[in-house]
């Protein structure tokens, strides 16, 4: 009873305080590619993702119906850092939803524009807002019409005590004339949040994690939702317990405010209570121990990429590694470890796909190449006799066309598959199927198909355990013909570990560069972004992937890739290049179109 | 290719078409045709490579054969051919075998899509032999000096199975053509339009703007004439933002999702 009438208080309370809009809301999915375009077409950086931000505490006055409910003491701002542009997941403050939208883009447009960086917060934001103004008269006309929304907003002055509203008044005039005020009056707390300019930086915190051996079974991903909300991390150490004094219990969830226990490698999203818990703390302190909580709660964290040993590895075949925080190609970063998939049976090709191939045949047979008769050419070897006939009969002045030609159809081609076989392909993939499934049955269909035309081609399978073990499999090698003892092994597949895609790529380029072809395709076949356990992943991973495949480029290759990652377009582009990639929307149906796929890439 | 087409192809402008140079392109191109070596013109769509070679053949006084390179363009296309009318056969030369005959530019707008047979024909004539052997007429021609080679392609589309040969690329004296800075192309926009200064520089920020996100949004960057043809509309009374939807971002892509967003970039700048 108790605990229903507090439920009941709660609601009507955080309803009444609530300054919102909730008819007018904006979620950021509903323009994140315009805002992300917008935000590139500006000037910023094309490597960013966009990305849902954390919410920042503000720790100004708040009306005390808000007190009473405990609410706004975060507010959304935007911002942008080395890895991603951070705006806010939903924007329901404004009572228009034009204005909410228009707020998206004034922050996407402010974070690319920002000329000075280095100035304090009120300095720097009035610079880019000048600028954004400036530059583009059409943000300049919706801005005045997100001023005005944005001062009737904000707290009335004369409910403010005198030096907060002096503050206030300077707000509201850097606002409205941005580039007017010096300094902000001082007062005894920050001012109310400014939703239209980009959040004060942060005290750095936190240090970063020393790389810990990740375990395999930490990895299942099994969930291919998440939650989309970010929260600021930060390591911390584990608080020992000593004579056996308990700092804290981990079921006291509501009054938690110091430690989650929160594995971010097994994520499943299940405990309601954890995730609110969770979006109550601000920073969220990771300890290190291996030691799990029985509810574990799935989210991505703003965690500072850590910077890695960065030791270069001995050995002979060594493979480079892109960093871009340095611009630097840091030499011997990669060991490839060939791992052999010799014990495997060979089998026939499966039952359930044996129709597939009589269909992919029959379509592969018209890429084989071939002579090509053409009639009534202007030029030939023959002369074709019909069209001869009908022009003399006709006797109608000049014609032409009265010759066959024969035309060699040439194709010479060397096509490698790269095959992601990382822990994350064990996901499902809809209908009682894995993703490792999938990628199994393409595999053995696109080897089937090419077998019908004389394209020399290979498979490789590749996963990863840190730099110092990329592990490849060749399933299927230039030299080999498919047969039984390919399909065997291709059967044998099976997910480990992580992605360590651009070690990979530059392997499978060294492989693919030695083939004597005109055309080189290297077909990566994927269902998620780079990513390894250590620092490999984020910002460093795709940077680093994008230069591998620049480098494969260079050596006269053509790379392509297929992903079945639905959130693919934030990064592909940026790695492969707008016209290199496909998405494949049902990846039951990529068996079936990689294939055709590649017809159409090697017509 | 039929004879009217070829005439059609024939072009001596009276006029000399205006021509912005960005760099020592113009320079250059002079001193090649005095040296006699041929030119490989580069860049992207619409950034000028056509109205150049115009106004170039303008410039020099030359007859100017412009072929537009398809993919089923042969080396008899180029060269000529038998004919057949009511008194018996008869032959008539192509673009090039005119260009070599009467002397004159030869240009051929994006090469690589020809044929692989026209390369052999474009190579005894673009290096030092200049010469033009019709081994169906047994004539071998050898190029006067007014006669010039000029090919262009477009490095930007990335064919998986086209691509200029080196030994191709390497007999030409090459021309990177790129967009023009902000402050000239303004003053394209609004000469050849027409178009009040102050809206061709917003044009031209949106061109700017949007041929950042080409690579990762957009397959190709917009050029020149895209927004020029967006000027035209505008000066002519249509309304900013419809002129650039009609004339700029529906032109770019076919995604509505993309063309929605590249919306959000001509608000951002025509916006009210």
């Amino acid at each position: 009873m108790e605990e229903q009438v507090g439920i009941a208080w709660h609601r009507l309370v955080n309803r009444l305080a609530a300054r919102r809009h909730p008819a007018a809301a904006i979620e950021l999915t509903s323009v994140s590619r315009a805002a992300a375009l917008l935000y590139r077409a500006l000037g910023g950086d094309h490597g960013v993702a966009l990305q849902a931000g954390a919410q920042t505490r503000h720790g100004a006055r708040r009306a005390w119906l808000e007190r009473l409910a405990g609410s706004e003491r975060k507010a959304d701002l935007a911002w942008v850092d080395g890895q991603a542009l951070r705006l806010p997941p939903v924007i329901d403050v404004y009572p228009e939803a034009g204005l909410n939208r228009d707020l998206y883009f004034w922050l996407a447009a402010l974070c690319a524009v920002d000329p000075r960086p280095d100035l304090p917060w009120l300095t720097r934001n009035q610079a880019a807002a000048l600028a954004v103004t400036g530059g583009f008269p059409g943000l300049a006309a919706g801005y005045r019409r997100l001023v005005a929304a944005e001062i009737a907003r904000r707290p009335q002055l004369d409910k403010l005590p005198p030096d907060e509203a002096r503050q206030e008044e300077a707000i509201r005039s850097a606002l409205t004339e941005p580039g007017s005020v010096a300094a902000l009056p001082a007062a005894r707390r920050p001012p109310h949040p400014v939703l239209l300019w980009l959040r004060p930086e942060l005290a750095a915190a936190g240090r970063a994690h020393a790389a810990a051996a990740p375990e395999a079974a930490a990895q299942a991903g099994s969930a291919l939702q998440s939650d989309k909300k970010r929260r600021i991390a930060e390591h911390a150490e584990m608080p020992e317990r000593k004579g056996g004094l308990m700092l804290f219990r981990p079921e006291s969830i509501f009054s938690w405010t110091e430690y989650a226990k929160i594995e971010h490698e097994t994520q499943e999203n299940e405990d309601q209570d954890l995730a609110r818990a969770a979006d109550d703390l601000d920073v969220i302190a990771i300890a290190q121990d291996q030691k799990s909580v029985a509810k574990k709660l799935r989210m991505s964290l703003d965690l500072a990429a850590a910077q890695g040993d960065g030791a270069p590895l001995d050995g002979a075949g060594m493979l480079p590694e892109w960093d871009y925080r340095t611009q630097l190609l840091k030499p011997d970063q990669c060991r490839i470890n060939a791992v052999p998939l010799g014990d495997a049976l060979p089998c026939a090709l499966p039952g359930h796909l044996v129709r597939d191939r009589q269909r992919l045949r029959r379509q592969f047979a018209a890429l084989q190449p071939q002579r090509q008769r053409l009639k009534a050419q202007p030029e030939g070897s023959e002369i074709d006799i019909d069209p001869y006939i009908r022009h003399v009969a006709q006797r109608s002045g000049a014609g032409s066309g009265f010759y066959t030609d024969q035309r060699q159809r040439q194709r010479d081609l060397a096509c490698l598959l790269l095959a992601d076989l990382s822990l994350s392909t064990e996901a499902w993939a809809g209908e009682g199927r894995r993703v490792i499934d999938v990628i199994r049955d393409s595999l053995l269909l696109f080897s089937e198909a090419l077998s019908v035309t004389r394209d020399r081609f290979a498979l490789v399978g590749f996963s990863s355990r840190q730099r110092s073990d990329v592990r490849f499999h060749t399933l299927k090698a230039f030299d080999e013909a498919y047969g039984d003892a390919v399909r065997g092994r291709i059967n044998g597949i099976a997910p480990a570990y992580y992605t360590r895609m651009g070690a990979a790529i530059r392997h499978a380029t060294g492989i693919l560069g030695r083939q004597k072809a005109r055309e080189r395709l290297l077909l990566l076949l994927t269902d998620g972004k780079p990513n390894d356990a250590d620092h490999y992943e984020g910002r460093y991973g795709i940077e680093d992937t994008r230069k591998a495949l620049i480098a494969a480029r260079q050596a006269g290759l053509r790379p392509f890739c297929v992903t079945v990652d639905q959130e693919a377009h934030e990064y592909l582009p940026h790695t492969f290049g707008k016209s290199s990639f496909i998405i494949i929307r049902k990846p039951s149906e990529l068996p079936a179109r990689l294939p055709l796929l590649y017809a159409l890439l090697t017509r | 290719m039929t004879v009217t087409s070829i005439a059609r192809a024939l072009r001596v402008p009276k006029l000399i078409p205006p021509y912005t140079a960005t760099g020592d392109e113009i320079a250059v191109f002079e001193l090649a045709h005095r040296n006699r070596l041929p030119v490989l013109i580069k860049g992207p769509t619409g950034c000028g490579k056509t109205r150049f070679v115009e106004h170039m053949a303008a410039r020099l006084g030359l007859p100017l054969y412009t072929v537009s390179c398809h993919d089923d363009l042969s080396a008899a296309d180029l060269v000529g051919r038998h004919l057949i009318d009511a008194s018996g056969t008869y032959w008539t030369d192509g673009p090039l075998t005119q260009a070599v005959r009467h002397g004159g530019i030869c240009y051929l707008d994006e090469v690589v899509e020809a044929r692989k047979d026209t390369t052999v024909v474009l190579h005894a004539l673009s290096d030092d032999r200049r010469i033009l052997p019709i081994d169906r007429t047994g004539e071998i021609l050898e190029a006067p000096p007014e006669f010039m080679l000029v090919v262009s392609y477009n490095p930007g589309y990335q064919h998986l199975l086209k691509g200029l040969k080196p030994s191709t690329r390497q007999r030409f004296v090459s021309l990177a053509f790129g967009f023009p800075e902000a402050a000239s192309e303004i003053d394209i926009v609004a000469t050849e339009s027409g178009l009040d200064h102050e809206t061709a520089k917003r044009l031209v920020t949106l061109a700017n703007a949007l041929r950042r996100t080409a690579d990762h949004d957009l397959e190709e960057a917009p050029g020149t004439r895209l927004i020029v043809d967006a000027a035209k509309l505008i000066a002519a009374g249509c309304d900013p933002q419809v002129a650039c939807r009609a004339a700029v971002v529906e032109c770019l892509s076919d995604e509505p999702e993309i063309c929605r967003a590249l919306m959000v970039v001509v608000a951002a700048i025509f916006g009210r």
